[in-house]
């Protein structure tokens, strides 16, 4: 397990009244292993289900089986759908 | 006189400017920092925010960014314009956050280029690019009661993992 700074924002944030946390994770997983993780935290997430990717070490992520590598210190974001400029 | 001062601004480097800020934009800077002499035209997009939303009055936009990503998604967005328009010089990109009133200037681009075909067609570009890509998100506090509504809308595809949403 890792000690991961996981970062929300916008509508995720207000879901989980949270702006950051850190919270152990495996070093080893995929993306929707790491959602259903947060999920277990924070199951109000569940309104973003189709909406969200998540950024890993500042890269977008979409949620799927793609295999993650963490470690130490690393930051994961929950992006809910983008609404700049 | 120096060698770089008779070829004059064509010796400058190329330089892309990328700045979040929450006090008001200035438009007069975001140019200054584009115009070159080795350029004919600067191209400019300001987004304002707009009076109505569904159908409610907006009182004003609140923005909050993922700040560092924000900074390397839009330096990629420079090095992609950079590589669809050779000839582009000067790119100033300057989005608010925080607190936006009505028909004040959310973000603020501007890009330089010998001839304005570039330039104008590099800014249009550029503005889809940050709102399909930079982690930035809007808040629309509307008039009547006290409901706000993060803006949810997606304008395009994901840039890197080429996900739509509708």
């Amino acid at each position: 397990m890792v000690m991961v700074t996981v970062l929300y924002f916008a509508k995720s944030a207000e879901l989980t009244g949270h702006r950051s946390e850190v919270v152990p994770l495996p070093a080893a997983t995929s993306s929707c292993q790491l959602w259903a993780l947060l999920l277990e935290l924070h199951p109000s997430l569940a309104a973003l289900q189709d909406q969200v990717v998540l950024a890993v070490r500042q890269q977008y992520v979409a949620l799927g089986d793609q295999a993650l590598l963490l470690a130490d210190g690393d930051e994961v974001a929950v992006v809910p759908p983008l609404s700049g400029g | 006189m120096s060698s770089r001062e008779e070829v004059g601004g064509s010796m400058e480097p190329s330089r892309d400017l990328i700045g979040l800020s929450s006090e008001p934009l200035s438009i007069e800077r975001v140019y200054s920092s584009a115009v070159s002499p080795s350029c004919g035209a600067v191209a400019l997009f300001i987004g304002t925010t707009r009076e109505h939303f569904e159908g409610r009055r907006v009182i004003r936009l609140e923005y909050e960014a993922y700040e560092p990503m924000v900074k390397s998604e839009l330096s990629a967005v420079c090095r992609d314009i950079r590589s669809r328009w050779p000839m582009v010089k000067h790119i100033c990109i300057q989005h608010r956050l925080g607190l936006v009133p009505v028909a004040e200037a959310s973000v603020a681009i501007a890009i330089s280029s010998p001839h304005r075909c570039e330039a104008q067609e590099a800014v249009g570009y550029c503005i889809n690019a940050l709102k399909a890509s930079a982690p930035i998100w809007k808040k629309v506090i509307k008039s009547v009661c006290v409901w706000c509504v993060w803006c949810g809308v997606v304008c395009g595809v994901w840039r890197h993992s080429r996900i739509a949403f509708e």
